[in-house]
């Protein structure tokens, strides 16, 4: 995980793609989807029929912060055939690329979003709120500052309007808290030891049954 | 040095007292003189001139014998060279009260470093710059500048256990004035101006030790927020904190949604619930909420009974309540009986109603009731005071809180004078609106779940710390 965050630093890259910032939160203890970076459409195809599908196709890098804006994400891609021309439109649109991002479709209605800032006074902060499209409008978030014990995480549940939510909601069963509190835990641990991340977003995390998963992600490095 | 030197020096010089008129720094001698304060008080200016009866010298390496604290009043070019001599003759603290620092651009940086690098040559401690220094009801020492004696005379003739930590002047003054009518009073108060060394959480250290039982902050920006939720964490008594100045510093440069929804006061807000800091929501509760942690037990659970002579005001606390995260505390049968065999109530639920009653005895056997209750934790009681014998029993509710270890955030809907007055007669902790009773419950009933986190917490920490050198012995 050191190793993503020194290599992408010495290429003076202000954020990690997608699938460098998952491997890095997931390391942090928060769940992630099946997904593979695939090169060719053979393997996109090949990655696709393992996962299962349907898959979503993502164009993944560095420089990519706003892919859906681009035209980069295709979502609840059935077969083959949509794979083979999802993976054509992303390539094809002349964005430079590190690959592109299978992964499997997560299904659920609720969206959450845990992230870190730092704070000129307080120092690495974790944020959990409601997250999806709204969270900016709604504004429904709370934060810790870091390092968070699992007490501090629970109250975070506890705290945000949306907390109804987390239960039994719409036939869906109560969301894991103990998932939750461990990345939210994990998160203030990484942002304590890695002085390089200046900010994190993982938003949505979409509650899959009882689980959430973290669909989108980005990891900001901090500038010299 | 313990900051011991800042509020009791056994001598003092005021560094630019003069008899020019119009001096600020000759102001602080005048209040140290007029409450006759107990240690030496020089006055230093170029004239060597006597000023309100301290004697006067060109320099504090003038003054015969030892100079425990210098108080600086003068213009900030002059301020550097003060501090070294302060140094050279021995002193052990400063207080700079001149502006024109850090806040002035770098030329102001430049001197603030000269003055830092003499006070870690000399191993001394420094308050401000930029500050009106410190008061000390307990022994009358008080470095304000611009006190007129007489004026706020009996804001702090009368020591008591609240301290204050402010980073204004103009608040501090209103804080202190506010407490002349008021049943508790100041301990101590410290204007802590640009913090370029003593910071509000050494403060907040040293009154954790000083006979202190509630702490009141007013901040515009902290210095070092992890050392304040350190300091927080450590200390049991209340700290109160009111906090203005929503900076966009931190999102300025942002990239994430995150950063975009941070901003210092929402983080601020957030470090108080983690580390056992009572956020306020107005200045006036930095003077208003001290009573209830000086005067009542805390509140340990949500629900709460009110009674009043009136149905209306037994509706609005219900809504404060309510809209506080309070419960209505639902009285159980046995106990509505006894309530309905105190005498006449129009209501013997919650809010309990006792209409117009003229008995002293009914008012103290229903507050007895209410707080022997088990499904009771807390009271507010709403009693009209019309005739005296309500005085008489709410001064025995007082009583009655410290034996059942129950509080009561008492309101009295009378005019205004009428609370004040009965409040600094009778020694009564009466709130001034149920606006400011429920808020009074609020901040006990959090104070109480503060001190079982920081218990709980201080006992893992220990547990940890003495778990360490077993598990080093097992490697």
């Amino acid at each position: 995980m050191k190793t993503i965050l020194t290599d992408a630093r010495s290429r003076k890259q202000r954020a990690l793609s997608e699938y460098d910032s998952k491997r890095v939160i997931a390391a942090a203890g928060v769940p992630m989807p099946r997904e593979e970076l695939v090169a060719s459409k053979d393997d996109a195809l090949r990655a696709a029929a393992a996962i299962g599908y349907p898959v979503v196709l993502k164009g993944c890098a560095d420089t990519l912060l706003h892919k859906t804006e681009k035209n980069m994400v295709f979502l609840n891609l059935a077969s083959p055939d949509d794979v083979g021309d999802a993976y054509d439109r992303i390539t094809g649109a002349g964005e430079p690329l590190d690959g592109v991002l299978v992964q499997e479709q997560v299904r659920g209605g609720r969206e959450l979003v845990i992230g870190m800032v730092r704070d000129p006074q307080f120092g690495p902060c974790v944020m959990f709120g409601l997250g999806g499209v709204f969270t900016e409008v709604l504004r429904d978030t709370t934060f810790r500052v870091a390092p968070l014990s699992r007490e501090d995480a629970a109250e975070m549940l506890d705290e945000v309007k949306a907390r109804a939510l987390l239960g039994e909601f719409r036939g869906q069963p109560a969301v894991d808290r103990e998932a939750l509190i461990d990345a939210l835990v994990g998160i203030g641990a990484l942002a304590l030891e890695n002085d390089e991340i200046a900010e994190i977003d993982i938003n949505p995390i979409i509650v899959a049954g009882d689980r959430p998963v973290a669909v989108d992600a980005v990891v900001v490095l901090r500038r010299e | 040095m313990n900051l011991e030197s800042f509020f009791n020096p056994k001598s003092v010089a005021v560094v630019g007292a003069s008899n020019t008129p119009f001096n600020l720094a000759a102001t602080i001698c005048n209040i140290l003189k007029y409450k006759s304060y107990h240690g030496a008080v020089y006055a230093v200016n170029r004239k060597a001139e006597e000023v309100h009866g301290c004697p006067g010298y060109a320099s504090v390496k003038d003054i015969p014998g030892e100079v425990e604290l210098a108080v600086i009043l003068i213009s900030a070019k002059q301020v550097p060279g003060v501090v070294r001599e302060c140094g050279e003759k021995g002193v052990r603290g400063v207080i700079i009260e001149s502006a024109g620092f850090s806040e002035a651009g770098p030329e102001g940086q430049a001197m603030q470093d000269e003055i830092d690098g003499y006070l870690k040559k000399y191993n001394m401690r420094m308050l401000g710059p930029n500050c009106l220094g410190v008061l000390n009801a307990a022994n009358s020492f008080c470095c304000f500048y611009g006190i007129i004696p007489g004026r706020y005379g009996d804001g702090f003739s009368t020591p008591g256990t609240v301290s204050y930590i402010i980073q204004s002047g103009g608040i501090g003054a209103l804080v202190l004035d506010s407490f002349n009518k008021d049943v508790c009073k100041v301990n101590k108060a410290v204007s802590i101006g640009n913090m370029a060394d003593v910071d509000e959480s050494d403060l907040i250290e040293y009154f954790n030790g000083d006979g202190t039982e509630v702490i009141g902050l007013y901040l515009e920006n902290v210095r070092n927020g992890r050392k304040l939720m350190d300091t927080a964490r450590r200390v049991t008594k209340p700290i109160l904190a009111f906090k203005v100045g929503r900076t966009s510093e931190g999102s300025a440069a942002a990239a994430s949604h995150t950063a975009g929804m941070a901003n210092n006061d929402i983080v601020f807000d957030n470090a108080c619930r983690q580390a056992g800091i009572i956020r306020l929501k107005s200045i006036s509760e930095l003077h208003a909420m001290p009573k209830m942690f000086t005067t009542m037990p805390l509140l340990r659970g949500k629900n709460i009974a009110v009674m009043s002579n009136s149905g209306a005001f037994g509706g609005i606390a219900a809504d404060l309540l309510i809209e506080s995260g309070f419960s209505m505390a639902k009285l159980t049968p046995a106990t509505q009986e006894r309530l309905a065999k105190t005498g006449q109530l129009f209501n013997v639920k919650n809010p309990v109603d006792l209409g117009p009653t003229l008995n002293k005895q009914t008012f103290v056997d229903i507050f007895d009731i209410l707080l022997s209750a088990d499904e009771v934790d807390g009271l507010l009681p709403v009693p009209n005071v019309w005739l005296d014998v309500v005085i008489e029993a709410i001064l025995e509710l007082m009583a009655m809180c410290r034996h059942y270890n129950k509080p009561a955030a008492i309101y009295i809907p009378n005019a205004i004078d009428r609370i004040l007055t009965i409040r600094e007669k009778h020694g009564i902790p009466t709130f001034e609106s149920p606006e400011e009773a429920t808020r009074a419950l609020v901040v006990s009933h959090q104070q109480y779940r503060y001190l079982q986190k920081k218990e709980t917490g201080n006992h893992e920490n220990d547990l940890n710390r003495r778990a360490k050198p077993e598990a080093a012995c097992a490697v």
